[in-house]
């Protein structure tokens, strides 16, 4: 790793891999840096090289991404940093930016000129009664485990929710020799098939990416599965573990649950570095907001991929490629005309992926589908601070406000799980949520004090 | 549960968790480990049984301890190593 670079990419998914690889060939110093150790995001989270999985991420819809990952890896030059978290973001006197890193040998510190955040999403915690019993488990991390640990999390599994995603996860753990007892889905059947026959056009132009979610489902019912509608979580029961599921239907009996309400940005990067923020979707949290060439509104500090929104992994690849060529444009290596001409037909599939991820936060939209919270529901798991502990606090105050006074928030997570949350509760739009504070990952503070 | 079927492995080591002998594989993260052991990793704020969440480094409710240096990691980023001692939370 050196020091100085001209370029960090925070991410090696989608996104992040495009944006390296519309930059080759102009001779920067380029540094990936991601959380995992090998390049692919959550999206292809690679197995340990000491694996051999045969056929791994086999199916038609991933052979795109599986192609870039292959480019990708076999790019050189470029500084692979894996294994590594952000920790914070900053500008430092001479206008580039320094990036503190955590790994698994202490704190490291690098500068770079420009910075792409392609830092992706995560579940989006949905606190319902008995929702922190050991076996209830955010439902892409139940994924992570089938793709990448290749281990699945139980031997009965219920996933439950209202993003599509679901009968996708709830097929591979079936391929992988486990059983799913039910996948739930929270909405009605018609309300679905009614927003999919309102968006046609949108539909049809993108069934390659609709194809998947109804083979999934064709497959879950020929195996048994049951796939339920319009079925709504009232709690998740058991001892000291997840031994069934209380929904609008009766219990299911299941050692472990998938909670699939959709996906938030991961936001902690861009708003600690002081980016214009929207709120992102139906499923909350915050999305960096970008101009065309996935500028935000911090000079040198560039997004793309679903910090600004989540938009799956094809729109991700898009913005990745836009964004670097918007980096090489700014750094002066193309022309205006010749960078517009680079990604002319990139910018038309993205604002297709757009359309398609705008239906799909419409069928999946969890609105007036989130599990109703019982006083002892604990809203913020890291200080286990309880609805009936919050109620005094929502009384107009801000979300900083209400973790001063509660500590909802507070923990290792920086409310990564209970903003969202608290937000609906606060019902102020207006509410930023809470000021990102470094570090944006927990830190030993031995670590800080004595960088490598 | 490890999927057998086209997953091929290396030959296990061995570990502790919470002085007991646990076996993982090359490769294994500790939340891996953990989750084939139980899923109960810990313990919350409130003397609850705490379980592993997102897996993907961003919850930190998995956050336990390598003995005896005392480093505080995320199980779900962290390989498991031969002879690894890990204390819960």
């Amino acid at each position: 790793m050196a020091e100085r670079y001209d370029l960090a990419i925070v991410g090696g998914g989608p996104a992040g891999q495009a944006a390296a690889l519309a930059l080759q060939g102009h001779g920067l110093a380029v540094a990936v840096i991601d959380e995992q150790p090998h390049p692919g995001g959550q999206i292809l989270r690679q197995p340990p090289r000491e694996f051999g999985v045969t056929g791994w991420m086999g199916g038609k819809v991933y052979a795109a991404l599986r192609r870039q990952l292959g480019q990708f890896e076999a790019l050189s030059g470029l500084d692979w940093l894996g294994g590594r978290s952000v920790l914070g973001l900053s500008r430092s006197s001479d206008a580039s930016f320094v990036l503190t890193l955590s790994g698994r040998s202490g704190v490291e510190t690098l500068r770079a000129r420009r910075v792409l955040l392609a830092t992706g999403c995560q579940d989006l915690a949905v606190p319902l009664p008995g929702w922190t019993l050991p076996g209830v488990y955010a439902a892409g991390g139940i994924q992570a485990f089938v793709k990448s640990q290749q281990i699945v999390p139980g031997k009965r599994i219920v996933l439950a929710g209202t993003h599509p995603l679901q009968l996708l996860i709830a097929d591979q753990i079936v391929a992988a020799g486990a059983s799913v007892s039910a996948v739930m889905f929270a909405q009605s059947r018609q309300a679905m098939a009614r927003l999919l026959a309102e968006s046609p056009l949108v539909a049809a132009r993108q069934a390659s990416a609709l194809l998947p979610a109804g083979a999934a489902m064709a497959r879950l019912r020929r195996r048994g599965v049951p796939v339920r509608f319009g079925e709504s979580l009232l709690g998740i029961v058991g001892g000291e573990r997840v031994e069934g599921v209380r929904s609008s239907a009766g219990e299911t009996a299941c050692d472990a649950v998938g909670l699939c309400y959709g996906f938030v940005p991961q936001s902690a990067l861009p708003r600690m570095a002081g980016a214009g923020m929207r709120a992102a979707g139906p499923a909350g949290g915050w999305a960096a907001e970008c101009d065309a060439w996935q500028r935000t509104s911090v000079a040198g500090l560039y997004a793309a991929g679903e910090t600004t929104g989540v938009a799956g992994a094809a729109a991700a690849q898009c913005a990745g490629r836009i964004a670097g060529a918007g980096i090489a444009l700014d750094l002066g290596l193309l022309a205006p005309g010749a960078a517009e001409r680079r990604v002319a037909g990139v910018r038309r599939a993205h604002a297709k992926h757009l359309k398609f991820a705008a239906l799909l936060d419409r069928i999946a939209d969890p609105t007036g589908h989130f599990p109703v919270m019982a006083p002892s529901t604990i809203v913020c798991r890291c200080e286990a601070v309880r609805l009936a502990d919050l109620v005094s606090c929502l009384d107009g105050r801000s979300a900083n406000a209400v973790k001063l006074a509660s500590r909802c928030g507070m923990g290792p997570c920086q409310g990564r799980n209970c903003e969202p949350t608290l937000l609906r509760l606060l019902g102020d739009r207006a509410d930023p949520g809470f000021s990102a504070r470094f570090p944006a990952r927990p830190v030993m503070l031995g670590d800080l004090a004595a960088p490598e | 549960m490890r999927i057998e079927s086209k997953v091929e492995r290396q030959a296990p080591f061995s570990l502790q968790v919470e002085g007991e002998t646990l076996r993982a594989y090359p490769g294994e993260t500790i939340a891996t480990v953990l989750v084939e052991r139980s899923p109960v990793i810990g313990h919350m704020a409130n003397g609850d049984a705490q379980g592993l969440f997102c897996n993907m480094g961003t919850c930190c409710l998995c956050m336990v301890t390598i003995l005896p240096e005392g480093r505080r990691v995320r199980a779900c980023l962290t390989a498991a190593e031969p002879g690894m001692e890990i204390g819960l939370g």
